[in-house]
């Protein structure tokens, strides 16, 4: 499977940036996924979560609260506000999740963003 | 013998001035470190924030050939009233750090009032405000606790009151004034138009980007909420570089000092081994010559 690149950042510096075979965005007009040689895109990001599935296949989930994507064939770029990054194999993923939960919380976005992402955020505890 | 006394005295004083300098030497590089890592960290998001901005504006250009058809990029030729926000520290101690923004900032405000514009002054930092509220210049906003300790939440609710009045039209341009990092030893006036967005800068040959699908759909929201967090962000960088620039001032500034403190240590210890020579040599003629006049 063709890889491509993703980059997240946040104003506290890159927090990924690496290979990866798929993700998934929270558009402002819903949610998306993308693969490599998706065509050129741009759009708002909303409160949510960002799923990304690594190069040997392990999922990674990223709470943002608002932001943008610039989506190329090659590469895709998010510039958010704030992320909390949430992989499966953390040890300190409880207190993880509550920080992006509390991240959520504190985004200004409309209150059923706020809620769809914080059910997301308690699913992915219930999986590992 | 008083002469004596009196030396000793300056010398363990300017021996205390010192030890100043040189703690407050320390703690600014302590500080600095700090300072310039936020900054860095801060430095790639604002980037990328920058280039976005600019790829969506070059895609307006090129669909539109009227120029971008948006309110945070038409260039208003004859502006009547410009917004001129400066950055100083809140202390001194620091060099000529304070005073070059200062000095920039009257530089500024001449050209705009030559020209017949109409200037608002807002700043931010102890030193600026002080600067120009004893010589009676206006200003319409002020925060004075800022500049020492950077918040994003803070600067963004300073600059929305003028992208406000920008929007409405009450302005036609802000400028940004501020004193940036450039390394240990150098720090640089920067000056940067914050709106209208400078779009003289732009390539416009790059890859054709009319193929770029936006969402959402209407250009305008996805502009606008673009731009706002550009300037917002453009001005929370501005103060983390500032804090790094002034850091990185007053450590010179206070590393001049303790050589300077040094050097007069010297001296003065010079002037004090001449002056207990002297005084003895005056002793000693004393008792010389009080043995003549007794044979």
């Amino acid at each position: 499977m063709k890889l491509m690149k993703l980059e997240i950042v946040t104003p506290n510096g890159v927090i990924f940036d690496d290979e990866i075979k798929q993700v998934t965005l929270p558009g402002s007009e819903g949610e998306f996924g993308v693969l490599a040689d998706h065509a050129t895109l741009v759009s708002l990001l909303d409160t949510g979560v960002i799923v990304i599935e690594t190069s040997d296949s392990k999922e990674i989930s990223v709470a943002v609260d608002s932001g943008y994507v610039k989506v190329e064939e090659e590469k895709t770029l998010c510039v958010v506000d704030g992320a909390v990054a949430l992989s499966g194999d953390d040890s300190d993923l409880a207190e993880k999740i509550a920080e992006a939960k509390e991240l959520l919380d504190k985004a200004q976005t409309s209150s059923t963003a706020i809620i769809a992402a914080k059910s997301k955020v308690d699913s992915i505890s219930k999986n590992f | 013998m008083a002469n004596l006394k009196e030396i000793k005295r300056k010398i363990s004083s300017v021996k205390g001035t010192q030890k100043t300098t040189r703690a407050m030497k320390l703690v600014s590089s302590a500080k600095l470190k700090r300072t310039e890592e936020v900054a860095k960290r801060s430095k790639v998001y604002a980037a990328k924030l920058t280039e976005l901005l600019n790829e969506i504006a070059r895609k307006m250009q090129q669909n539109n050939e009227n120029g971008i058809d948006n309110v945070f990029f038409k260039e208003n030729q004859n502006p009547k009233k410009v917004d001129v926000v400066y950055v100083t520290a809140d202390k001194g101690l620091c060099g000529g750090f304070n005073f070059q923004t200062i000095k920039r900032t009257n530089k500024v405000l001449s050209e705009f009032k030559e020209a017949g514009t109409e200037v608002r002054l807002s700043g931010i930092g102890k030193k600026g405000i002080a600067y120009y509220k004893y010589n009676k210049i206006e200003m319409i906003n002020e925060i004075d606790d800022l500049s020492s300790a950077p918040n994003y939440e803070r600067a963004k609710e300073f600059i929305s009151e003028l992208v406000e009045d920008y929007i409405s039209g009450k302005t036609d341009k802000i400028v940004l004034i501020h004193n940036g990092y450039v390394n240990m030893i150098t720090q640089e006036i920067n000056q940067q138009q914050l709106l209208p967005v400078d779009t003289s800068a732009l390539e416009l040959d790059a890859v054709s980007l009319s193929e770029m699908d936006i969402e959402p759909d209407d250009d305008d929201t996805l502009l606008d909420a673009l731009v706002k967090k550009y300037v917002e962000y453009t001005m929370y960088y501005a103060l983390l570089n500032s804090l790094a620039a002034e850091h990185s001032a007053r450590m010179q500034a206070m590393d001049a000092a303790t050589n300077n403190a040094k050097e007069m240590v010297g001296k003065l210890t010079v002037k004090y081994n001449k002056a207990r020579q002297e005084a003895i040599t005056t002793e000693l003629i004393e008792i010389i010559s009080g043995m003549e006049s007794m044979k």
